[in-house]
């Protein structure tokens, strides 16, 4: 399943990428490459166009997801979804910061991003806000693992446990 | 106008006054909210980054849950309402991946059909109640210089969202206006706050928020105003952290819109939610003049972050 999903992956990257003509000025409205020019907008589209890879140093996990790129592309290509999607691909690889596998594990846990502390429920109650429903954690499991997310993440726990050996 | 309220995980369960000044101003304006069993809705850079098709599945499924009730929803948080959005958008261009997340929202008893919309705060506010009518509200205007930060997740990708100019936001400006605030341009106004590196890059984050800041900083606001819990956090608590990294001296009172019209609505227990804010502001009376007023945001920072 792996493979067959990275290269479909590509394919589709290679054609959306195809109208960029480096003009480079997604990288120079980047935030990101303002403060760390390791994350290159251009340089990542370059690598899926001319080499038909996605770029290997895993930068892409640098992009804020802001679209400052997205919005002033001439050609409407949008950097932005394009490395949305390396992200996609890095993960399947095992590549995925470990904040972000644990933002995903919060979310399969409980349904929610940031994990729900008694703190802040007591807080809540106290300042009079109602007590909100909650998704059935199994459904949200259930979710998870259809979608493909659990396998990801478990995928990439592998990859930390491995590295630490 | 009723609503299925989409408060988001960072606003309900980190910024909870800011959600309860939501919850205070919204009779006001006729909006009632309904709370429904959604989850996260999930956050781009994290779930989206990681499957993309389990992104639009709990997305799809947020939005079915209001449809069901028949309902639109009514966001608070900028990440959120970018992720509904988007999803949305996606779902009702693409039939396959509709077809796709509705067998699975089937053994939950759900559908998508994309019926219901999407409306951020923001929106409701400026291009459904209207200016006049929010300056009809105001009994204490509060008259202090801010700038305003729209958030990147309300106004990129423009040609779905929609909510404002994405180069030249000026609503959340008016909004400001109409309740007496003074809003100053600035030069990187719709540069992102950070926030969305801080998981995977942390020193890089904070160097995008200090950036941020010292443009803001050229201006000498008494506040900045935002319409996202995730960039109050990022610059409220945030500045404290670019301050330790690299030496700065950013102390900015931060503030969610609604808060701030509810303040100028006067309406009663404003005070404790204030009382919540790690950078405090003592608001001047509004016939006070500008000598007269005192800003406490120097000496009043907690020691935790």
């Amino acid at each position: 399943m792996g493979e067959d999903f990275q290269r479909n992956q590509l394919k589709e990257l290679k054609e959306t990428a195809l109208p960029c003509f480096q003009c480079g000025v997604c990288s120079s409205s980047c935030p990101v490459f303002r403060v760390s020019p390791e994350l290159n907008p251009r340089l990542s589209v370059d690598s899926i166009i001319s080499r038909g890879k996605v770029p290997s140093e895993g930068n892409e996990w640098l992009c804020a997801y802001c679209l400052m790129c997205d919005q002033r592309c001439p050609m409407g290509v949008s950097l932005a979804e394009i490395l949305m999607v390396i992200k996609n691909i890095s993960a399947r690889e095992g590549k995925a910061p470990p904040d972000v596998i644990e933002s995903a594990e919060s979310l399969m846990a409980d349904g929610c991003q940031s994990p729900i502390s008694s703190r802040s429920e007591k807080q809540r109650e106290d300042m009079g806000l109602p007590k909100l429903p909650r998704a059935n954690p199994a459904d949200v499991q259930m979710l998870f693992r259809a979608t493909g997310a659990a396998e990801v993440v478990e995928l990439n726990r592998k990859a930390v446990e491995e590295a630490s050996e | 106008m009723k609503f299925a309220f989409f408060p988001g995980c960072t606003m309900a369960y980190r910024l909870p006054f800011a959600e309860k000044s939501i919850r205070m101003v919204a009779p006001h304006f006729d909006i009632e909210l309904v709370d429904l069993a959604f989850t996260c809705c999930p956050e781009p850079n994290t779930v989206r980054a990681l499957s993309d098709d389990t992104w639009i599945t709990f997305a799809a499924r947020n939005i079915a849950l209001a449809e069901a009730e028949g309902l639109d929803i009514l966001t608070a948080c900028a990440g959120c309402h970018e992720s509904l959005s988007l999803a949305k958008h996606e779902l009702d261009k693409k039939p396959e991946r509709k077809n796709k997340v509705n067998e699975l929202l089937k053994g939950l008893g759900l559908e998508y059909r994309g019926t219901s919309k999407i409306v951020h705060m923001h929106q409701q506010l400026f291009d459904e109640i209207g200016i006049e009518t929010i300056s009809s509200k105001v009994v204490k205007p509060v008259p202090i210089k801010v700038v305003t930060h729209t958030g990147c997740h309300l106004l990129r990708p423009e040609r779905i969202l929609h909510v404002d100019s994405a180069e030249v936001p000026v609503k959340l400006d008016m909004l400001c206006e109409a309740i007496g605030m003074v809003p100053l341009d600035y030069m990187d106004k719709t540069m992102c706050c950070g926030a969305g590196v801080r998981k995977t890059n942390s020193v890089t984050s904070y160097a995008v928020l200090r950036e941020k800041m010292t443009s803001i900083a050229m201006v000498e606001p008494d506040a900045i105003v935002v319409f996202c819990p995730t960039c109050f956090i990022t610059f409220e608590s945030g500045q404290r952290v670019a301050n330790r990294i690299f030496g700065t001296d950013f102390k900015f009172p931060v503030f969610y819109y609604t808060e701030l019209l509810a303040i100028a609505m006067n309406l009663p227990g404003m005070d404790i939610l204030l009382a919540e804010h790690r950078v405090k502001i003592e608001l001047p009376a509004s016939a006070e003049t500008k000598e007269e007023r005192k800003t406490g945001a120097k000496d009043s920072i907690p020691s935790s972050p």
